[in-house]
């Protein structure tokens, strides 16, 4: 069965007919195009499909795509400004040597985004605990957390 | 809603749609009831009332229920990842009747009552006989779990819920453990030991100084999880608590009787004689802790109302 | 050496940019024009024959395109090392994994459907699911066409004489351990889009690790399929993860090239994270009997290794490890009599293939276990026997390997140092220290007839360089580290090389991401090459400066005289000039290095690589003795790398290995149930997250490596070589017990605990 939602996507109104069985992270990748958000699992396991929503790091394989609806979602194509300048979190993410083979990385940064959006200042158990949903398999995560921290202030 | 064929209720679809890929259901409609606001609500005025859409991150972020319900907070702080959290309610999670569910023992062990609503109207139902199975509530056709009432304890109550897993997150528990404890102090005098909770002391220690404290349980309550097909008050346990004075030599019959009254069995997710086994550590530990949080509260909560 | 600027520098990854900004694209994100989905139909039982297998329903389906079985392969063709496994089964099936028949549709949806239409009738059959079973005389034969489920695998190796030095010996200790099978868990999944052009020459569209060996096999295959004198082509998407699942070509790769040749339009096919688990082949499982003697100063006296390895179903790389396995047998500290022999055994369970370390963790897990054991019977402190039998420089082991720069001892300093061992060891109280050291190849592996890297480097008109090289990068950084060196030699500014790596078409060849062998050998390439067109660069400046060749160099992109400070140029001067002239000329340069390595004799004897990396892991663990739960409160990782020619990649290769190194020791597992995989998903097979990790402290010790690109050596697998025996032996120390069996599990722990007890 086929829908219209109309939704908030990286600060920009859309409005698409979506099929109501579709994912957030379906209708991202395979109808928006949007390729950054990855599917790791489709389980919610791995974080690697974490997109924002409302604020709130969501893993969108998980998402039916009809609850999008009225939503103000953020994926990681829309954290570097329009003129092309990276988030903090993205250059540190480069310079911390946080991204080995990168595919972990959007989805990784967003959780880290979600964060910082809402603690100032957060510990390092806090910021382990907000990336704890996101598997990594290259780093061992040390640089992952020590770029978070540059970020936040803790380094 | 009840005359909809083939459907499913879906809150934050973290167990729904997991169930959906693996093809173990399919259903025809899918009735959202994330965004209900009257089934997300938080009232702490008297004891705790919330809705079943209530995600576990409201409940994190809750100081009141953190300091006042312990045990609750320890399930939905350490379940899944923060984005499972996010989205995955404490009604799911009850709904779904998992053996591991993580909130079903905290909610137990604080005697917490069920409001279903249906088409025939709502009842209450202790949560207590609320699960029938694994994956089976007394949930009937067509109903709906509105949301969770807690009694208010007094001043000298702690709960702690300890989930036992192989990794720090995103885990499921090889078994898990809740407890809730109120206790009394030999009339007068104030508890010595608070300072020994910071160290650490083993155990057995802990708890030889805690004998010569004369710690009277007077009410207790102990919640098992996956050591039956449902989570499992360890009645017999609980009996065998009240009126004592707290010590190792009880603590250590405690975990025993506890142990007695479950049925673990062997899945890959752990071996039934271990999960026995772990059961006699973790209500003993799960004990303490919630003896800590009465002796060593921590900063006092300004209350949602002053009268 | 004091004078570089970009080799030794903590440069950003190159790669790293467009994979913060969600640009990079993997396999996953690849899409071509008209492009098909291929899905594959695999067996339901470990070991059944197929009575009927009838793909007409699927065919009729909407949007499927092709479906094929093993009817559409040619009968005899067969992949894999022993040649033993064709892509697609027919008559029987040997393992639950194998592929029975596969479809081509305009959408994985409708692939999936189709794969449910396809019916299959099995006779299921009693399977063998023990190699120790399975290598009994009378034991049913997997491929019924051979005479014994053990594999004609050469696997032995003899150095001096074992049975005397047994005899000769004053302390002696015997035991057996063993390893489980376990998964790489890259984050990115298999995948692959196989296309034709109109002269059946074939791209594909994949993330191997071994593009140029790859290209081989799909020769080979077009040459099975009918299709001979064709050219193939490899297109390196963005690699989601390797660590040694890509080094070999799979059944899938060979559908998608059938389906894609059946339809005439490219097709593509993704694995599910399902597939992932159950369908890629793990690290090879072993069971280790191992024996070691020292003399009663505790000088090692020999050494006695007999595996059994399970081989599963069909044979790949898993079948050859023991020729790595061979390295820390022969050559982890002095040992002067060796013997080692190791069965690879047919069963109906999964079959191995590479992965990080390919049989160096295993084996030095066994090996460095051994040794705490063996100290504790000749009453020797653990770091005192392996000071006292540590590897040196200028050393000749058994095997004939040729050891020149070696760190050993400077990295166990290292660890007992940093972990304060005098203080920690031997108090017992559920605290404890262990360590254990690696020795891996670091200059290459010569383990095919050519372990050489080819280089080509162009120049543009204004000073920037255009790097092909035939390394492939899977996420470990070998560009930029290509990049620094060329960036260095030529004294230009990094960012104005452009490293490409991805198309066969247009990259020299590369024996491929393995043995830890980029670094050293795709960065010796890229040395040549640079150096090369260097001279060239500096003939044709001396031209325009009037200045002897000799005398100039290139800083900062200028070239200048070192005996005249006024006499400069700027590079793209000086490029131009000799490309904007009658009888033009714009500069290019090639360089393939091999390694001067060796080849294994028969006996499996030789330099296989021109320098070894050493390490030593320590770590300080607290036992909970009530639950067997095993807390790491401290890890340092040593390692002696040469050079650091990038210490911030190099620290993210000790940290990445060492911690798949504690998931190994500690957790991770695939558990099979007569050859049937039960937790294959992230849930049930739990890799360490972000919260599960202990201290850390990467340590890289220089030795500076003659032979070695400023100096470099391998790093991409040692950091997961000793991280389990590190492990073990800590636990040994903290509260007695040895768990000799992987993962060491709460369970394992406490059952021990509560045997020790009981023993009083």
């Amino acid at each position: 069965m086929k829908k219209e939602i109309i939704f908030t996507l990286n600060g920009e109104a859309v409005n698409v007919e979506v099929d109501v069985q579709w994912t957030l992270l379906y209708l991202l990748r395979e109808v928006l195009e949007m390729t950054g958000t990855k599917e790791g699992c489709g389980y919610g396991e791995c974080g690697a499909c974490t997109v924002i929503i409302d604020g709130q790091a969501i893993n969108s394989c998980l998402y039916p795509v009809m609850e999008a609806e009225g939503k103000t979602i953020t994926t990681i194509e829309g954290l570097a400004s329009k003129d092309g300048q990276l988030h903090p979190l993205q250059t540190a993410f480069i310079n911390d040597g946080a991204v080995q083979c990168g595919f972990c990385t959007p989805g990784m940064i967003m959780s880290a985004k979600a964060l910082l959006d809402a603690k100032d200042k957060p510990t390092e158990e806090e910021i382990k605990d907000a990336v704890a949903g996101n598997l990594c398999r290259c780093t061992g995560y040390v640089k992952i957390i020590d770029a978070i921290k540059t970020v936040a202030g803790g380094r | 809603m009840a005359t909809l064929d083939g459907a499913q209720y879906i809150a934050g679809g973290t167990d729904v749609m997991v169930l959906i890929r693996q093809k173990k259901v399919n259903p025809k409609n899918l009735i959202s009831i994330r965004n209900i606001k009257d089934l997300a609500y938080i009232d702490t005025a008297k004891g705790l009332k919330f809705g079943a859409a209530t995600t576990h991150s409201d409940i994190d972020g809750h100081e009141i229920i953190k300091r006042a319900y312990s045990a609750l907070t320890d399930a939905t702080s350490h379940l899944g990842s923060w984005q499972i959290r996010n989205v995955a309610t404490v009604g799911g999670n009850i709904c779904t009747a998992a053996p591991s569910a993580d909130t079903a023992c905290p909610l137990l062990v604080l005697d917490a009552m069920v409001s279903i609503i249906g088409p025939k109207g709502s009842r209450d139902v202790a949560l207590d006989d609320f699960f029938q199975g694994p994956g089976k509530t007394a949930l009937g056709q067509g109903e709906l779990v509105r949301g969770f009432v807690i009694p208010a304890f007094g001043e000298n109550t702690g709960s702690a819920y300890i989930k036992h897993t192989r990794r720090q997150a995103m885990d499921l528990p090889i078994l898990g453990v809740a407890t809730r404890i109120t206790i009394s102090v030999k009339s007068g005098s104030e508890v010595r030991c608070k300072d020994m909770f910071c160290t650490i002391d083993s155990i057995a220690n802990i708890l030889a100084k805690l004998k010569d404290e004369e710690l009277k349980v007077e009410d207790a309550r102990i919640a098992m999880g996956v050591v039956a097909p449902t989570p499992v008050r360890a009645k017999k346990a609980e009996a065998a608590l009240k009126g004592k004075i707290v010590s190792p030599e009880l603590f250590e019959e405690i975990g025993n009787i506890a142990a007695s009254e479950a049925k673990p069995r062997d899945s890959i997710r752990g071996e039934a004689w271990y999960r026995s086994e772990m059961i006699k550590v973790l209500v003993k530990r799960a004990l303490i802790k919630s003896i800590d949080r009465i002796i060593r509260p921590d900063e006092a909560i300004y209350p949602e109302r002053l009268w | 050496m004091n004078n570089l600027t970009t080799v030794g520098q903590k440069i950003p990854k190159r790669d790293a940019p467009p994979k913060v900004i969600g640009a990079a694209v993997y396999i996953q994100d690849m899409k071509v024009p008209g492009m098909l989905h291929g899905k594959i139909l695999y067996s339901k039982h470990a070991h059944a024959r197929i009575l009927k297998l009838d793909t007409s329903k699927a065919e009729k389906l909407a949007g499927v395109r092709a479906v094929i079985t093993a009817a559409d392969m040619p009968a005899t063709f067969r992949i894999g090392v022993m040649k033993d496994n064709p892509p697609l089964k027919a008559g029987k099936v040997l393992s639950i994994r194998d592929e029975i028949a596969a479809v081509a549709a305009t959408s994985p949806e409708i692939a999936e459907e189709a794969l449910s239409l396809i019916e299959v009738e099995y006779e299921v059959l009693p399977g063998i699911f023990d190699p120790v079973e399975a290598m009994k005389e009378g034991a049913m034969l997997v491929h019924e066409e051979t005479k014994s489920n053990v594999l004609k695998m050469p696997w032995k190796l003899v150095c001096g004489d074992v049975e005397t030095a047994k005899k000769e010996s004053a302390f002696i200790v015997e035991d057996t351990f063993s390893t489980p099978w376990v998964t790489h868990c890259c984050l990115g999944t298999s995948g692959c889009i196989a296309q034709f052009d109109t002269k059946n020459n074939l791209t594909m569209y994949s993330n191997t690790q071994i593009p140029s060996l790859a290209q081989n096999d799909y020769i080979d295959a077009l040459n099975a399929f009918g299709l001979k004198n064709r050219r193939a082509r490899i297109i390196q998407c963005t690699i989601g993860g390797g660590f040694g699942s890509k080094l070999d070509t799979y059944s899938y790769e060979y559908i998608a090239i059938m389906l894609a040749l059946k339809t005439r339009k490219p097709v593509k096919i993704v694995f599910s994270r399902e597939e992932e688990f159950f369908a890629t082949s793990p690290r090879q499982c072993t069971i280790t009997k191992i024996s070691h003697g020292c003399d009663k100063e505790g000088r090692l006296t020999f050494r006695e290794i007999e595996m059994i390895l399970d081989n599963g179903a069909y044979t790949s790389w898993g079948a050859t490890t023991p020729s790595v396995m061979m390295l820390p047998i022969s050559s982890l500290y002095k040992v002067p009599n060796v013997k080692y022999t190791a069965k690879c055994v047919y069963t109906n369970n999964t079959y191995s293939q590479a992965m990080r370390g390919y049989g160096n963790p295993q084996a030095t897990f066994a090996i460095e276990s051994s040794l705490d054991q063996l100290a504790e019977v000749a009453g020797i402190d653990p770091y005192e026997l392996r000071l006292k039998n540590a590897n040196e420089p200028g050393e000749l082991t058994p095997q004939n390997f040729k050891i020149t720069s070696c760190g050993m001892k400077e990295c166990m300093d290292e660890v007992v140092k940093r972990l304060d061992w005098k203080g920690k060891h031997g108090k017992g109280t559920g605290r404890g220290v262990g360590m254990a050291s690696l020795i891996h190849v670091g200059g290459g592996a010569r383990v095919y007839k050519s372990d050489g890297c080819g280089t080509i480097i162009k120049m543009d008109d204004f000073g920037k360089v255009d790097v092909f090289t035939g390394a492939s990068d899977i996420g470990q950084g070998s560009d930029t580290i290509v990049a620094q060196i060329v960036a260095e030699v030529l004294g230009i500014p990094i960012d104005d090389v452009n490293v490409i790596n991805n198309d066969t078409d247009i990259c020299p060849w590369d024996v491929g991401v393995h043995a830890s062998r980029t670094t050293f050998v795709a960065g010796n390439s890229a040395l040549g090459a640079a150096l090369k067109i260097k001279s060239q660069i500096l003939e044709v400046a001396a031209k325009l400066l009037e200045e002897d060749p000799a005398t100039l160099d290139i800083k900062n992109g200028v070239v200048f005289s070192t005996k005249n400070n006024e006499k400069t140029t700027p590079l793209g001067k000086a490029l131009r000039k000799v490309h904007y002239a009658l009888g033009g000329n714009m500069l290019m340069a090639e360089y393939f290095y091999d390694p001067p390595n060796a080849n294994f004799d028969k006996e499996f004897k030789g330099n296989l690589s021109v320098s070894y990396a050493y390490g030593a892991h320590g770590v300080e663990v607290e036992v909970d003795k009530e639950t067997g739960q095993v807390k790491i409160l401290d890890y340092i990782a040593a390692h002696d790398v040469g050079k650091a020619i990038n210490p911030l990649l190099l620290e993210g290769q000790i940290y990445g290995g060492g911690l798949q190194g504690i998931g190994y020791a500690l957790g991770e597992k695939m558990v099979y149930e007569k050859g049937e995989l039960k937790n294959g998903n992230f849930l049930d097979y739990k890799i360490p997250t972000a919260k599960d990790i202990p201290p850390v402290q990467a340590v890289i010790v220089e030795t500076d490596e003659k032979d070695g690109p400023f100096g470099a050596k391998g790093i991409g697998e040692p950091g997961l070589v000793p991280t389990a025996p590190a492990i073990a032996n800590a636990i040994y120390d903290a509260v007695g017990i040895r768990i000799k069996d992987l993962p060491i599990t709460p369970e394992k722990v406490l059952k021990a605990l509560k045997e020790k007890e009981k023993k009083g």
